[in-house]
């Protein structure tokens, strides 16, 4: 299992205001290579249930295993270090580092991790050519256009062959054209390193391409769709 | 629009502390620095007016010898001159305490039936006492108390090798008449003065007062004319401007030094404010898009950039005052070293100075936020909402800027080639392009060398590419911290250079076993001879092979006062005692030795444009004295300047006078110290101070390194603002670069991690800013060794490269670089993960 969560809650204590509940109770399971779409309105908690699932955030209550690991149980080292070895993001907004080059923002993960540059330059070029950016590998990323920038932060996500893959809303900043190729390219790319995907969109399109996808609402998890589209 | 300000300065503050800080600190720290430099140097001024005022206060004019002493035959001469309504002569002389060695007393030797108005304390003195009873001395109510004398006290004083025993017989406070007069002014009837501590029948000054209605100017000429070319009339303003005309090129080069600290502050202080508005772009972008003007925004941050900069002047008088206490006995001890002027006793503040202070701190936080508030005004309503436009603008002229300091700085050379050279202040010129160059070229250089680091990992190197991120707040770092570093290597390879050359000039010259002089020789001059006596004691003393004898005394060339030295050149290898800046060393002594002949020191050579073949005119006791000079040596214990000539000579033209200090050369094998202890056993009366050649050179070097203190100081406190800067521009980084700090942390990165990153950035920026100041350094230091130094003390400096220091230097600044690191590498390791906004990175 790349990832299960185990009656997850998540809640915001405001002061002197009411809790609120970004995550309640949720519960599933994502097997390995599976990929799945989460949709929901704004504020349902589906970024929250993102960063749960990266250890970049803690639930209130429950727990998170990512690949046979329980989150709760590690600290935040470990947690850190899980993330490094286990799990790739990508997010809406790219997040790619305007004083490194294309190459360098794909390697990013691996410069963090001490990786010795032989062992994935080589990595890093492959990915490239699999995204079609092989050429403005030296480029600054400041001159590529939307779609590239998102196909270099897949890259980068999937750099260290994650087990799990989560997306954030990753079509978010791009026109409709490019928004289905970027998301055509994750999906193709998550099955062919075999890492589970969770990807949050707003898009009933995009979320039916997905193996399921799955509705949260008020932080709660509805029912699960079949494969190509949603069940209302 | 008012109230908004404050609420929103109120807000940002709290959200910035650390930032409005620094930028206070940085504001403080530059009119600290100035302030404190100011003062010193007014103190230094004001030490020597306050004597003047004390002593010669009621004097329309005093007439002062060439050289130090003068007949007293003069005096009726001046009484004789109409126009003169009253006149008194003084006679001065320093003497030391006796078993007090570093505490002199001034004595004024007056006539005290003469109109000179003292300000006795209590009653006043009997004058019948004050002739008639031996030692009567008046002294000071400070200096009473401080050594628990009362009147009737008796206590020994030395002038020479003479001892002389006084008695305080009334108390005399200067101080009623110039606040700041010292307190080691003290009080005798001339004649006594004359008898027990100098010579009878001299004078050292005639105090005038003019009659009402007489035309000064017309009064001095007159007198001038009618006693000869052996003296001068002068002003007390006149006076007072020949201590400042002494002091000028100290007091410059401390000014210049403090001026440094102050441009370190302002980029600070701009760095700061380019922080506080980057960071306030959305305000100021919602603020615009609500329909305030530009002249609004404009009006709203240089408001903030003022009220800072007051609040940093607040903290910069304060800090000014007390470095100025802590640094003024070291800067009073090489005015009195260097320059035989009054030591400060106390220091002076004037209003004006801090007004001046106030304006100096204020005009600097405005100069250094003046450009961003422009520019950030200037900005479109879409770009300060913009997060990715802002720290494009200068990448885009990081290649013009580099060639227009480039540019800068070739036509300051060219002009400097053409035109500055002649021109005594074309050295602060060249400075200046260079240190301005600095900042030009460094955005630049810090993009290059991000661009040129080839990643392996997420280390130092990834430190210093990151740096080009923000491109303009690095930039103001590392140019100032670059500019600190210029001036601390630049000072120190001058400092060692300096250093090297009067080592080198010692072994030359000090090459005496044993030297001996007396406690009063330091400050009396010419007063502090050696009996006759003493003289022969020790040249008989067994194991002294040969004794070299000195005669020193001060006279003028031209307006400039020099010292003038006697020794015996008869005596063997006398040209070995010199280093000659050229020609024949044995036939300059012999032209010495038998034709009165005599050496200039390099110092006055080359501020009066003397050379060997030359012939020189000194002003002499009775006129100018002619001489033809044989040679030009290396000196390094004046800048004012010394010429040299044998003892028959100096006693043939200047007239006959004692000895003040001995050489003793010992026969082989005889220790030094040894014989020193035989001499003081042999003399034990006599106030003699001995010192080994050892001794000596430490003394030496004590002194040398005591006058470069303050410089350090300045060094220390231009570091303290650069560093801050550091530390201010890495705070930024850890707040403006929250997203690409948290999506480290998402990507994998520890806590561990973030801090080396901020850890590493800092030391990157260390390393950018030493290697732009230690070429600035270099080149800072050719411009004080070979045209500040020959322009203002005329010294010849030899190169010389302190490796030791510098490493040393290099070391402390990347150490420096680092500490200052530490805080914002801890904030910076403390962002989370969940930190990743949805705004670019």
């Amino acid at each position: 299992m790349a990832l299960a969560f185990r009656r997850v809650s998540k809640v915001y204590q405001g002061a002197g205001r009411a809790p609120r509940f970004a995550l309640r109770d949720v519960s599933f399971d994502l097997a390995a290579g599976r990929r799945v779409a989460i949709v929901g309105r704004s504020g349902s908690g589906k970024s929250t249930l993102l960063h749960v699932a990266a250890g970049i955030d803690v639930p209130t209550a429950g727990d998170v295993v990512v690949g046979g690991r329980s989150l709760g149980a590690l600290s935040d080292r470990a947690r850190t270090l899980l993330r490094r070895a286990e799990i790739g993001l990508v997010f809406q907004f790219f997040h790619l580092l305007p004083h490194l080059s294309v190459h360098d923002n794909v390697a990013l993960p691996e410069l963090i991790a001490g990786g010795r540059p032989a062992t994935f330059r080589p990595r890093v070029g492959e990915l490239l050519e699999r995204v079609g950016l092989a050429d403005r590998a030296a480029d600054p990323v400041h001159e590529l256009s939307g779609g590239e920038m998102q196909r270099v932060a897949i890259c980068r996500a999937l750099l260290r062959r994650p087990r799990l893959l989560l997306a954030d809303e990753p079509t978010g900043n791009l026109d409709e054209a490019s928004s289905r190729l970027v998301l055509d390219l994750m999906l193709s790319l998550a099955k062919e390193e075999e890492s589970a995907l969770l990807y949050v969109t707003h898009s009933r399109e995009l979320a039916g391409l997905a193996d399921e996808t799955w509705r949260l609402q008020d932080g709660g998890l509805g029912d699960a769709s079949p494969p190509g589209g949603l069940r209302p | 629009m008012i109230r908004y300000w404050w609420t929103s300065l109120v807000a940002s503050a709290r959200g910035g502390g650390v930032l409005y800080l620094l930028t206070v600190v940085g504001a403080a720290l530059g009119v600290a620095s100035v302030l404190s430099i100011q003062i010193i140097n007014r103190s230094a001024v004001g030490a020597f007016e306050a004597g003047l005022q004390a002593v010669s206060g009621d004097a329309d004019l005093s007439i002062l010898g060439r050289t130090p002493t003068f007949p007293e035959r003069l005096y009726p001469e001046v009484l004789a001159e109409s126009g003169v309504a009253a006149a008194w002569p003084l006679y001065r002389v320093d003497v030391a305490l006796a078993g007090r060695e570093a505490v002199f007393l001034e004595v004024v030797g007056a006539d005290l039936v003469a109109p000179l108005q003292v300000p006795w304390q209590g009653e006043s003195a009997d004058p019948a006492d004050a002739l008639t009873r031996p030692g009567w001395i008046a002294v000071s109510p400070d200096l009473a108390t401080r050594m628990g004398w009362r009147p009737g006290d008796r206590f020994e004083v030395t002038s020479g090798s003479r001892r002389a025993r006084l008695v305080v017989g009334a108390l005399v406070d200067w101080r009623r008449r110039s606040p700041r007069a010292s307190a080691r002014l003290a009080l005798m009837d001339i004649a006594q003065a004359q008898g027990l501590l100098g010579h009878p029948g001299r004078l050292s000054q005639i105090d005038v007062r003019a009659a009402p209605g007489a035309d000064l100017s017309a009064l001095a000429s007159r007198l001038a004319a009618r006693l000869g070319p052996g003296v001068q009339v002068l002003t007390p303003a006149a006076r007072g401007e020949q201590a400042a005309d002494l002091l000028a090129a100290f007091r410059l080069n401390l000014t210049a030094l403090s001026l440094i600290s102050l441009f370190v502050g302002l980029f600070v202080v701009h760095e700061s404010v380019q922080a506080a508005l980057v960071r306030r772009r959305a305000e100021l972008g919602l603020l615009r898009s609500l329909g305030a003007t530009r002249g609004q925004l404009l009006a709203l941050i240089l408001a903030e950039v003022v009220l800072l900069g007051l609040i940093g002047v607040a903290l910069g008088l304060p800090l000014g005052y007390w470095v100025a206490a802590a640094n003024v006995e070291v800067v009073s001890a090489t005015l009195t070293n260097l320059y035989l002027l009054e030591r400060i006793e106390s220091l002076q503040f004037p209003v004006a100075l801090a007004g001046l202070a106030a304006l100096i701190g204020v005009a600097g936080a405005l100069t250094g936020g003046l450009w961003p508030a422009l520019d950030m005004g200037r900005r479109r309503t879409t770009a300060l909402l913009a997060p990715f436009t802002l720290h494009q603008a200068i990448r885009s002229i990081a290649g013009r800027l580099a060639a227009g300091g480039a540019v800068g700085l070739a036509v300051a050379a060219a002009w400097f080639a053409w035109v500055g050279r002649g021109w005594r202040p074309g050295g602060f010129v060249l400075g200046v392009a260079l240190l301005a160059a600095i900042p030009l070229v460094t955005p630049l250089l810090v993009e290059r060398a991000g661009a040129w680091v080839r990643l392996r990992g997420f280390g130092l190197g990834y430190s210093l590419k990151s740096l080009a991120t923000r491109l303009q707040t690095t930039s103001f770092a590392v140019a100032s911290l670059a500019i600190a570093v210029s001036m601390l290597v630049g000072i120190t390879l001058m400092i060692g250079s300096f250093r090297r050359t009067v080592e080198v000039w010692v072994q030359t010259t000090i090459r005496a076993d044993v030297y001996v002089t007396t406690p009063s020789w330091a400050r009396a001059g010419s007063e502090a001879t050696l009996d006759p006596a003493v003289v022969a004691a020790l040249r008989g003393h067994p194991g002294v092979a040969f004794v070299d004898r000195l005669r020193r005394l001060s006279a003028y060339v031209g307006g400039r006062r020099i010292a003038v030295a006697g020794i015996d050149m008869t005596l063997p290898r006398r040209e070995e005692r010199f280093a000659f800046v050229g020609g024949d060393p044995a036939e300059a002594v012999r032209r010495v030795r038998e034709k009165g002949a005599i050496l200039v020191s390099e110092p006055l050579a080359r501020k009066a444009g003397l050379g060997r073949g030359d012939r020189v005119a000194i002003a002499g006791p009775d006129g100018a004295l002619t001489f033809p000079i044989a040679g030009v040596y290396y000196d390094y214990s004046t800048e004012a300047g010394a010429v040299v000539m044998d003892l028959a000579t100096l006693d043939a033209r200047f007239g006959p006078g004692g000895i003040h200090s001995l050489a003793l050369y010992l026969e082989p094998g005889r220790d030094p110290d040894r014989v020193i202890d035989e001499l003081k056993q042999r003399l034990p009366d006599a106030p003699l101070v001995f010192r080994s050649n050892r001794r000596l050179r430490e003394e030496i070097f004590a002194v040398f390194d005591q006058t470069f203190a303050v410089t350090r100081v300045l060094q220390g406190m231009s570091l303290l603002i650069a560093v801050s800067g550091i530390t201010l521009t890495l705070l930024v980084l850890a707040r403006e670069r929250l997203s690409e700090l948290a999506l480290y942390r998402a990507l994998g990165a520890r806590r561990r991690q973030l801090f080396g990153l901020f850890v590493g950035k800092g030391l990157a920026m260390g390393l950018l800013a030493l290697a732009l100041g230690l070429a600035g350094g270099v080149a800072l230091a050719a411009i004080l060794i070979f045209v500040i130094n020959r322009a203002y003390f005329g010294w010849t400096i030899q190169v010389h490269w302190p490796w030791a220091a510098l490493g040393r230097e290099v070391g402390a600044i990347l150490a420096a670089a680092m500490v200052a690191s530490l805080y914002p590498a801890l904030r910076a390791s403390r962002t989370p993960a969940t930190e990743l906004s949805r705004d670019d990175i």
